[in-house]
């Protein structure tokens, strides 16, 4: 905390935009946001020298290595090359997730995680968003882990009572299943919220968010292609966002309130849905009704 | 996805390299008899369903299989044949190319299926003897449309986001010209269907050229494809058909029959651009 006094320009406001996620509690601002008055990001971990500059040409095109996985069509004979990391990213990235519930998604955790895995402190440069790639790497992975816990959580055909279970069901499991992925980190998952709000991380994390629902609504077998698709995604994110919020601060045992929380949610959600759903149908049904008289008046419509 | 007999029947077209790109079903017929399917015909009895969960490892004991089903050349030839004949991953470019393909033509096949429903009454309430044409035509669009929206269920493609502006457009340019007549309801149909076929003939040709690459690369071709480019030819020929059924019923006739398939051709195009982006 006493590195934040000498920070100036920047900080109050990103200090406004942290706060929205900051629930509860003192959080220990992530030391990179930390700006020095020229502008210019200043260096503050002697172990890393160069990985404000690497962060700053990566803000030039903007975009992370995470990017060419993007929702296009997905082939099962000729699958994707596999996901965003290299070797050498994997190797330290893997090492420093073992370090976040000790030292938070942080530049630490990556530089312990770098010489665990046989590498300098140096080359922890290969990871050009520097904490945001831990947080990128958790997501990644938890939403990939989503599709072997499917086919644990519903086996083939149905269930013990061989009934098979609703695309719904399936949803709040699979979100569940997800939420219950920042178990181990949920400590420092506060931290990394305020890290994924900064504004340069903002459009990868909503990509990421929006490729969690559509994995979750495809493992579920949910496959409307019409104008429910968006309105799907869009409402399964944002209660994903506000369980996942809502998890940082629960406090109850095996964290029962979240789930609840969950579950009212998609209820509600559910609810509006089937009501929207019931509008349209009135709607249409008495519009054809009233054409199809006219048409039986003899008008030719 | 099982292979039907009619499949595996068309599947010797893929061999003969860039073709067929006209709109007729016989131009695929000759060209099918004139390529020798004997090099790749391991390829289209590869049991799909075996293939589908492609693990590295499975792949390479498939493409053993292959290689040695196709039984030429030395050992050591055939060692480094089977080595290179695996499955390509698809590029960015190729990925984003299908998915827009598959959204703009279940948009396509949406709005065939609306302007359908919507002509049906008016022109079948003056002429009643069309009602099994447009009945047939209208059921061959609905088919279109599931098969459409399964595949972007199953591949994972984002459906357009347009949907609701498309339904409203389709609804109303097929009520519109279903009140104009039987002759302007014809025109309508001729001047999509125009369009639609030239749309699904380049989409077909990109797909030929895509799978040729990987052919002449030595690279195996999945099912997936095979049975894409196969329902898209059958889809356009179906398409084709109703154009001469239009021609049949007098499309011609329309007044004024330039300014109304003008004016739907410009539309159709306009809509293919936007659905591919949106």
């Amino acid at each position: 905390m006493q590195k934040r006094s000498d920070a100036t320009g920047v900080l109050p406001l990103l200090s406004q935009w942290w706060s929205v996620f900051a629930v509860n509690g003192p959080i220990s601002v992530p030391e990179f946001w930390v700006v020095s008055s020229a502008g210019a990001p200043r260096l503050l971990s002697p172990r890393r020298p160069l990985l404000s500059r690497a962060r700053l040409c990566r803000t030039a095109n903007g975009s992370g290595p995470a990017h060419h996985r993007s929702r296009t069509y997905h082939s099962y004979d000729h699958p994707a090359p596999a996901g965003p990391f290299n070797e050498a990213e994997e190797a330290i990235l893997v090492a420093a997730y073992r370090q976040v519930p000790e030292h938070g998604f942080s530049p630490e955790a990556l530089a312990i995680g770098a010489r665990e895995a046989g590498y300098l402190d140096i080359s922890t440069n290969l990871l050009a968003d520097g904490p945001f790639s831990l947080i990128r790497w958790h997501l990644v992975k938890q939403r990939e882990a989503l599709a072997a816990r499917k086919t644990v959580l519903f086996p083939d055909g149905a269930t013990s009572n061989n009934k098979p279970v609703s695309v719904s069901a399936k949803v709040e499991a699979l979100t569940w299943e997800r939420l219950l992925g920042n178990v181990d980190i949920v400590g420092r998952w506060q931290e990394a919220l305020a890290i994924m709000a900064q504004p340069s991380y903002v459009p990868e994390s909503l990509k990421e968010l929006a490729t969690l629902a559509d994995e979750i609504l495809f493992l579920a077998g949910d496959v409307a292609v019409d104008p429910t698709w968006y309105t799907k995604r869009a409402s399964l994110s944002a209660i994903y966002v506000g369980a996942d919020l809502f998890m940082t601060t629960d406090q109850s045992p095996g964290f029962q309130h979240t789930r609840m929380f969950l579950r009212r949610r998609l209820t509600e959600a559910t609810d509006v849905g089937n009501a929207a759903g019931s509008v349209w149908e009135w709607v249409s049904f008495t519009a054809s009704a009233g054409i199809n008289m006219l048409r039986s008046k003899g008008m030719r419509i | 996805m099982p292979t039907s007999p009619h499949h595996q029947q068309q599947l010797g077209v893929f061999c003969s390299g860039l073709l067929a790109t006209r709109p007729s079903t016989s131009c695929s017929r000759t060209t099918r008899t004139s390529c020798s399917p004997n090099t790749r015909r391991p390829l289209s009895t590869t049991p799909v369903a075996a293939v589908s969960p492609a693990t590295p490892t499975n792949n390479r004991q498939i493409s053993n299989q292959t290689g040695n089903a196709s039984g030429s050349g030395s050992s050591t030839h055939n060692e480094g044949r089977t080595q290179s004949k695996k499955r390509i991953p698809l590029t960015a470019a190729q990925r984003e190319f299908l998915s827009s393909a598959l959204r703009v033509n279940q948009a396509g096949e949406l709005a065939a299926t609306l302007i359908y429903t919507a002509q049906t009454p008016p022109v079948v309430s003056r002429e009643p003897h069309l009602r099994p044409l447009m009945r047939h035509m209208y059921e061959q669009e609905a088919a279109h449309l599931s098969a459409f929206n399964a595949l972007i269920a199953k591949h994972r493609v984002r459906p357009t986001a347009l949907y609701p502006v498309w339904s409203l457009l389709a609804s109303g340019l097929g009520w519109t010209t279903g009140v104009m007549g039987r002759e302007a309801a014809m025109a309508c149909t001729e001047a999509v269907e125009t369009e639609i076929g030239d749309h699904y003939n380049a989409q077909i040709r990109r797909l030929l050229e895509m799978v040729t690459e990987w052919e002449t690369q030595g690279y195996e071709v999945g099912g997936e494809f095979k049975d894409l480019i196969v329902t898209l030819r059958r889809i356009r020929d179906e398409e084709l058909e109703h154009l001469d059924h239009a021609v049949e019923h007098d499309a011609k006739k329309a007044e004024p029959y330039w300014l109304l398939t003008g004016v739907i051709r410009a539309g159709c195009r306009g809509a293919i651009w936007v659905s591919e982006r949106v």
